[in-house]
């Protein structure tokens, strides 16, 4: 069974302060489709905007979608903030990208780890502190560490912290929202191999949320690329890089620094406006191989013939013409 | 055991003197040492690449050669472009050289771009400043450059304000502010750290259109290893206010020498082949104000033997132009 089932969800925001200031609705994401499963990583990769962190607060039930539905361990996601959803947070847990500012500042290291311990009543104040040395230890952070406060620590060390926090309740699901963007690469591969090793201790499932390609690539079994609220790509990493079948995940792959690409193909265009979207498939006023149909209809992720990539784009579907779909 | 692919140079040397020529540049901060004595050259038309991690000194060389640190920095060597001393210039001998002959863009053009100017009239200003054209002729020139750095539409675009204009809009008309003074060199600390990637691919792309079309030399400040090697012929790796490795691109990632560019390396994830276990490198940076004695890489690298804390090591040369700073450096 998967851990967590997004089944077609969207969730559209009301902007007071539209691009002119009109107001306007934003789709931040749309008919976006996902599984995790249990000690699995899925990767979702796609630039700002394009409704990563959106997808990843649904996943956890923090939002609720305005169509389509969230699954956890096969029940229906409860609502935010009620007793069962309260319960759930246990057993589903955030790693933020900025460390900093999801720690409280004046609290010391201990007392922040201990505190999802301390909100769901779990153990006594001696088990706690136990249980608290024993996640310092598993995250790389020495045990004098638990007696300092969020400034004192280097920005990996504040990393390690807030994932012992989401460790704390020993969670099936982690939700990391670029949890290394800000770090040094060398910090970076640190928190990485981290993150392989947890899950492979404890069976965790992972929706691990990047703009990087390469860090996505590492860490990942399957890869979701986004684009404007849509899923408009998924499939094993490996096949998925070396072989993007939608033109905008081609430019992507091709636009990664140091890479095969050397950016011979560079996509033009500035990135949309979510508030203004194009008509028919979002990418076609970037897309080197758009054709008519391209600008009409919205293509749906699907598998491609002979591979069956998921994919959603007329051309790579070879239903490039107006009407060839049944 | 490297993921970075690097192209074939895009430009060939004759050996010509330097356009810059730095000389054990020192910076303290309130008596705390950042920069502990960097010797760096550029010759016209080069791209030279400066990788580290954050805090390693990047940005302050460059800030110290162009006399753009706080008052409270104390630095001492010397910085010559051609034959003059640009260290402890007079005012008017640095706003001369800067923005005319030697041009500067940073990470976050929102904060360099004034909010209240539209930016037509901003990079007018750039162009009387350092060409002396005013008027019609000035924003002549501005349309001219909004449109050499691929601002669509530029005339229409000359009203606009920096908030109206995406990030990568706004860094090309940083880049076209920075042209106005026909520079030799452009220095770009990290220009594209805060851009997506495929709007990043745009603003390189330009940059090495820019590069071929005017000639002019290029210093590109990055902590990422991949839009330096595609982007550079030499790099200097730094590490704790020191340059601990120079060399050729092709020679820098096809043989890294130091322990530290080695580490650099194998952090970085792969694109293709086996997933393997990344090289992280242990530990941190060093704080300038607690450095440890001998090497400061020692701490944290798998190669250290004792003798790497009695004295620093010199930066010598590996191959002939290939230099490293490491008693434990692989020789070719
Ligand atoms: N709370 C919100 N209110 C209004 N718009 C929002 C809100 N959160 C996100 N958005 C918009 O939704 C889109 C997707 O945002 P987000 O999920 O944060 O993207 P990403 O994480 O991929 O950068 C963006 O256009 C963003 O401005
Ligand atoms: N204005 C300043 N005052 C005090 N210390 C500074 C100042 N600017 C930089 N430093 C210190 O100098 C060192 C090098 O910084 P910098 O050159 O900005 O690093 P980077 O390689 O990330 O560009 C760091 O330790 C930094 O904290
Ligand atoms: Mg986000
Ligand atoms: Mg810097």
């Amino acid at each position: 069974m998967s851990l967590l089932t997004l089944d077609h969800v969207s969730r559209i925001y009301a902007m007071r302060r539209g691009w002119l200031g009109r107001a306007s609705a934003v789709q931040a994401v749309e008919a976006v489709s996902l599984t995790v499963q249990p000690g699995r990583t899925l990767g979702v990769v796609g630039e700002s905007g394009c409704g990563k962190s959106t997808t990843g607060r649904l996943a956890l039930g923090l939002e609720v979608p305005d169509a389509g539905t969230v699954q956890f361990a096969g029940q229906a996601m409860p609502p935010p903030n009620s007793a069962a959803w309260r319960t759930l947070r246990a057993r589903m847990q955030l790693v933020p990208q900025d460390p900093l500012g999801a720690l409280d500042r004046r609290l010391s290291v201990a007392r922040q780890i201990a505190e999802p311990l301390t909100i769901h009543g779990i153990g006594d104040a001696g088990e706690r502190a136990d249980r608290v040395a024993m996640l310092l230890q598993d995250v790389g952070l020495r045990a004098d560490q638990a007696a300092r406060y969020p400034h004192a620590l280097s920005g990996g060390q504040r990393q390690r912290v807030v994932l012992a926090r989401a460790l704390a309740t020993g969670p099936d699901l982690l939700v990391c929202d670029e949890p290394v963007s800000a770090l040094d690469v060398s910090i970076q591969a640190q928190i990485v191999n981290l993150l392989v090793d947890l899950q492979a201790q404890r069976q965790i499932g992972m929706l691990f949320i990047s703009h990087d390609l390469r860090v996505i690539r590492q860490i990942s079994h399957d890869v979701a690329v986004m684009y404007l609220g849509r899923v408009i790509e998924r499939g094993d990493p490996d096949a998925v890089f070396a072989d993007p079948a939608h033109p905008y995940a081609q430019a992507l792959v091709a636009a990664i620094p140091g890479g095969r690409g050397g950016r011979r193909a560079v996509l033009q265009g500035d990135p949309p406006n979510p508030a203004d979207r194009p008509t028919g498939c979002a990418f076609h006023p970037r897309c080197p191989a758009a054709v008519s149909r391209c600008r009409a209809e919205v293509p749906v992720l699907k598998p491609r013939p002979g591979d069956g990539r998921l994919v959603a784009c007329h051309v790579a579907q070879g239903e490039s013409e107006l009407g060839l779909a049944a | 055991m490297n993921h970075l692919v690097h192209p074939a140079s895009q430009t060939s040397f004759v050996p010509t003197d330097p356009l810059v020529t730095i000389r054990d540049l020192t910076v303290a901060f309130h008596g705390t040492v950042a920069l502990h004595g960097i010797d760096l050259h550029i010759r016209p038309g080069e791209s030279l690449g400066l990788v580290g991690e954050s805090g390693c000194g990047k940005s302050v060389t460059w800030l110290a050669a162009l006399g753009l640190l706080p008052k409270s920095a104390n630095v001492a060597g010397s910085v010559r472009l051609q034959g003059q001393e640009l260290l402890h210039a007079t005012g008017p001998v640095l706003d001369r050289v800067r923005g005319g002959r030697i041009a500067m863009i940073f990470q976050d053009p929102a904060s360099s771009l004034n909010p209240v100017h539209r930016i037509g009239r901003q990079v007018a200003e750039a162009v009387r400043l350092h060409r002396g054209l005013s008027g019609a002729g000035a924003r002549a020139e501005a349309l001219r450059l909004l449109d050499q750095v691929g601002i669509p539409g530029a005339r229409a675009r000359m009203d606009a304000y920096p908030h109206e204009m995406s990030g990568g809009q706004n860094q090309r008309v940083m880049i076209a502010a920075a042209l106005a003074g026909r520079p030799e060199l452009l220095i770009a600390d990290e220009p594209t750290t805060a851009l997506d990637v495929t709007i990043q691919a745009q603003i390189l792309d330009l940059l090495q259109q820019l590069r071929s079309d005017t000639g002019m030399a290029l210093v590109l400040i990055s902590h990422d290893l991949g839009v330096v090697a595609d982007m550079c012929d030499r790099v200097c790796v730094m590490y704790a206010g020191r340059i601990v490795e120079e060399a050729a691109a092709s020679g820098l990632f096809d043989a890294p020498a130091h322990p530290y560019t080695r580490g650099l390396l194998g952090a970085l994830p792969a694109l293709s082949g086996a997933r393997q276990r990344l090289q992280a490198i242990p530990g941190r940076v060093p704080d300038p104000s607690s450095m440890p004695p001998g090497c400061a890489f020692a701490p944290r690298c798998e190669r250290r033997i004792d003798a790497c804390d009695a004295g620093l090591p010199p930066l010598d040369a590996i191959t002939p132009g290939h230099l490293a700073a490491c008693i434990r450096a692989d020789r070719g």
